[in-house]
Formats: C-alpha cells, structure tokens, sequence
C-alpha cells in the first residue's frame, strides 16, 4: 500500500510540475462544453448542456484515461521500471498505481467540467447524484486506464501507441450518445452507438440526471472494470518476469 | 555467506546464447565485468537483480535464490541502470524520498539528509533535477541506492558519459562503500577504471567468461613488455620466437615479449620482410586493454549489438 502511494505521489507531483499539460487538460473539455454545449443550435432537447454534460464528462475520462499507457512505457523507456522493479515493493502496485492515478487525475478534471456545466445553465443535482455520477466515472477510468496499460505494454514502442490512441478516441467519442440521443441518429450509427462502450457510461450518468439509480449498468461496469484490470495485471506480470 | 555466487547461469533468447554457463563467486569487493557491446554483461546482471529468469544454472544474492526468493534478494540489493533515471521535475530530495518510502525504511527524512550529506549534494537537494550536471545526477542515483544499505550494489556502467573529474569522483564514492563491507557488481567499458579501482574483473566474451582475476593477476599472465606496431593496409601474419601475438585492434597489434628493449628491432625486420608497411612501434607495460584483448579478440562489429537487442526486444514483446 506505501508502494502505491508513494509512485502516485510520484506521478502527481511529475504531472503538476509539468504546467502545460495541467492547463491542456483543463482547457480542452471546457472548450468542448462551451462551444458544443452553447453555440450548437439543437432542437432535440430542451437543456442541451444538461444532455450534453455526461458526454463531455465521459469524453474528460477517455482522452485522460487513454494516453495512461504512455506513463508505464515512459518509466520503462528511460530505465525507471527496472529500478523499481529491482525493489522489494510488491511489482503489481506499480500497475495498481498508474491506473488509479490516472482516474483520480480524470475525476479531477471532471470536478471542474461539472462545476462549470452548473455555473453556464446546467442544472444542479443532489449529493447522492454526484456521488453515483463520481463512481460511474472512477468505474470508467480504472476501465480504461487498465485497457491502455494493457495495449501499451504489448505495442513496447511510443510511436505506435501515440497512433494506437489517435485512432481510437475520436471514432469512439464520434459514434457514442454523447452528441444527440439515439433517436436522433441515422439507424447505423445508433446500431453502433449501442455497442459502445462510451455510450454505456454516458447513459447510465444520464439516467442518474432523471433521478434514477443504474444499478444494472453499474454492476455491468464492474464485471467489465474487473475483467480489464485482471487482464492488464497478467500483461503486465506476463513483460515484467 | 558469499555475496553473489552463479553456477553455470545460462540465457537463451531463442537461437542466441546471451549468457553460457557463468560461474562466479563474489564477496566484499569491487567486481568489474568486462566486455565488447553484446557480450552479455547487462543480461548477466539482469538476471542477477531479478529482472530476468535465466535459461538454466542458478544464482544467488546473500543465499537467497534469485527464482525461488526473488524479494528477499530485492532487499538485499540496489541496481542503478545505465539510463541515469533521475526525475528530473522533482528536486534530489523529492527523488531521494521516494525511494526512501518504498524501500519503508525508518525515519526516511534523517536517512536522506545523511545520504545527500555524503554524496556532496546538500546544498542543491531542493533544487530541481533538472539543473544538476552528469555527475550529480549519478550521484544522487548512489544516494538512492545506498537509501536501505544494501549488501550487494549492481552498477551498469556508472561513469559512462561523466567527463574525468566526475568520474574520478564517482569512484571515490563506490570505494568508499566497499570499506562499509558492501559488495559492488558493476559492468564497465573504461579498461582504466577498471585497472585501477577493481579488485577482480571478469573479461566476458560471446557469453562466457574469457579471463577472470585482479587487474594485477592478469596481466602478468601476459608477459614483461607489450609492443604495439601500428601498421598501414593489412596485416600478414608473422612468427618470432619469444614474441607472442595478443590481438588487433583497428590497425594497431599487439605483441608481448619478455624483453622489450631486444626484441624490438628484430620485430621490426620480420614484419617488414612480410610485406607489412610499419609506421610506427611503441613498447610498454601490459595493460587492461592488452589482456581484454587477448581473452575477447577482434572487437566485435556493432551488427552483434543490434541483433542482440532486437532478440531482447522480442524477448519483451512476450514471443
């Protein structure tokens, strides 16, 4: 347990030291709520920051969440993993760190995404909401942070995991619910939209805004959070013999 | 209990032999291995610090098996890698502490303080990484080592890059340690270095060892006087008697002798009979270099280097 609190440290201080990053990360959603959120003139709902808000926020935690993969490989690059490795530190709480750091870093930025939705017009929820809200996020997080780990541990090089993410965040976001709800959409891409992963958390924290409680949705979120974690610890004890 | 001690340790990556049959056996010393790029040295000491499991053969750090218990001997050792993995956003002291707090060791603030103390790193511990030179960086790596006081240090190349008084300085803190009854493992390119500050040395060639001893020991294996002829085009053999070939290294051979001073101008007379162009000859004391050259033999073209990474690389990716 020191172990993962001590490389989580690490890599906080690393990311918060490195200014750019921090402001990119903060700016790029924001720009995404205000200028998806306010300027498109849709008619499909009557608040569309309040239908849009949970694809901004789904959209924060994929794009955090997938370069993850990029901190391992980096340690591994210039000779930190070998050093770390060469510790009496239990070798899994590397991995177990770098997944729950990046969530943690992704349900920050997803703090100041929601507290800007509430300050443009959306409409407040109550601390129960936000708290299902939060875990659904953290859900997703460890979700996707372990799914890239995973990937990154088998490309081994930075260039084709830099192409690997490009690739697949942007068609993903594109042919979720995040935009316009399936009713909306031409009947292909709502055939697909169901299939995707995205559009599963997006929909469960959308029918957390109607008052509901997703309990399937969140067990389902789990069994699948598990299974990634399961495989990228194997992945991960499979390269690091 | 001896520190580090390998029989018959052995790694294949696929076809390649990367490390045959190694047998050592190590205790508070400075231990220098030795060897052309692709000769096994990391390989040697990846297995050796757990980071590897070998083909076959067994080794063990203070007797602890390095497969069957490989966390007991993770607390006994420190490695430092080549790469000089230092974050360099986090001050030397934020560096240090992190290592201090996984290894769990007690009182981690007074730890630090002492080891950036002794390392000479004090009065730049809160600056940023970034800022430290070659040899600073180096340094804090050994305080980071030194952090659970370790029984047994493997260094991987640990001048390599450093400009002379750094790397003078470097060494002044390894022997340091040693005299604490620690035991240093460490691979090294710099024959120099390894001459003056090794106590044995280990000449690994294709994955065996060629030659193993203190400087001292090995070359005087090596007769009283080398000669070295620098020749132009190539080389055609020749025999003289009480002379004896010990390598080529670019286009400079070199021979040993019992006495220099004689043997110097009948050298010269039988090579320019077998049609060799001589620019110059130089006679000296044996060196490191001499016996490194003699047990590896023609330096290795670095193609070698690049096939064994790509099977390391392979290696990695699970094949």
């Amino acid at each position: 347990m020191k172990g993962v609190t001590t490389y989580i440290y690490r890599d906080f201080i690393r990311w918060i030291r490195y200014r750019v990053g921090v402001i990119s990360s903060l700016v790029l959603p924001a720009a995404w709520l205000l200028f998806v959120g306010l300027a498109l003139p849709v008619t499909f709902t009557g608040n569309y920051l309040d239908f849009i808000t949970p694809g901004i926020l789904v959209m924060t935690i994929l794009t955090a969440g997938i370069s993850s993969g990029s901190l391992l490989m980096f340690d591994k690059i210039l000779g930190f993993l070998n050093k770390f490795l060469a510790m009496p530190v239990p070798r899994e709480s590397i991995l177990i760190s770098k997944i729950l750091f990046i969530s943690i870093r992704g349900l920050i930025q997803a703090t100041i995404i929601l507290i800007l939705a509430v300050l443009i017009g959306a409409t407040m929820m109550n601390p129960l909401q936000y708290g299902l809200v939060y875990l659904i996020l953290f859900l997703f997080g460890v979700f996707i942070s372990a799914f890239s780990t995973t990937v990154a541990l088998y490309l081994d090089d930075h260039d084709s995991f830099a192409a690997f993410t490009a690739m697949v965040t942007m068609p993903l976001f594109f042919t979720s619910s995040a935009l316009m709800p399936y009713s909306s959409m031409p009947d292909w891409l709502s055939a697909i939209a169901h299939v995707n992963p995205l559009s599963f958390a997006i929909d469960a924290i959308r029918d957390v805004g109607t008052g509901s409680v997703p309990v399937v949705p969140i067990l389902l979120l789990l069994v699948f959070t598990a299974v990634v974690v399961v495989l990228a610890g194997y992945v991960f004890r499979k390269v690091t013999v | 209990m001896t520190a580090i001690l390998t029989e018959g340790l052995t790694k294949n990556f696929g076809e390649l032999c990367a490390v045959n049959g190694l047998d050592l056996s190590i205790d508070k010393e400075i231990f220098g291995l030795l060897g052309p790029n692709g000769s096994g040295k990391t390989t040697s000491v990846l297995m050796l610090t757990t980071l590897l499991t070998q083909t076959k053969g067994s080794a063990s750090i203070c007797g602890h098996d390095t497969r069957l218990e490989p966390e007991k001997v993770r607390d006994c050792i420190s490695y430092v890698p080549q790469d000089m993995a230092v974050d360099t956003n986090l001050t030397g002291r934020e560096n240090m502490l992190i290592f201090a707090w996984l290894y769990g060791i007690p009182n981690p603030k007074d730890k630090v303080d002492e080891l950036l103390a002794v390392m000479e790193l004090s009065d730049r511990a809160d600056d940023l990484a970034k800022t430290y030179s070659g040899g600073m960086r180096r340094r804090l790596e050994l305080a980071e080592a030194l952090v659970h006081e370790p029984e047994v240090i493997f260094l991987d190349e640990p001048t390599i890059g450093l400009d002379v008084a750094a790397r003078r300085n470097i060494w002044t803190h390894i022997k340091k340690m040693t005299k604490k009854g620690m035991t240093i493992f460490m691979t090294t390119h710099y024959m120099d270095e390894a001459d003056q500050y090794c106590d044995r040395v280990g000449i690994i060639s294709r994955g065996k060892i060629a030659a193993l001893g203190s400087p001292s020991v090995l070359k005087a294996h090596l007769m009283k006087d080398v000669i070295t002829v620098t020749i132009e085009g190539d080389y055609s053999p020749v025999q003289l008697d009480g002379t004896v070939f010990v390598g080529q290294s670019d286009d400079a051979i070199s021979f040993t002798v019992e006495n220099g001073r004689e043997a110097l101008p009948l050298l010269a007379d039988v090579l320019k009979q077998a049609g060799n162009r001589v620019k110059a000859m130089s006679l000296r004391e044996p060196s490191l270099d001499d016996v490194f050259l003699q047990s590896v033999g023609k330096q290795e073209e670095p193609k070698g280097f690049e096939e064994f990474k790509f099977h390391m690389m392979l290696h990695h990716r699970g094949h």
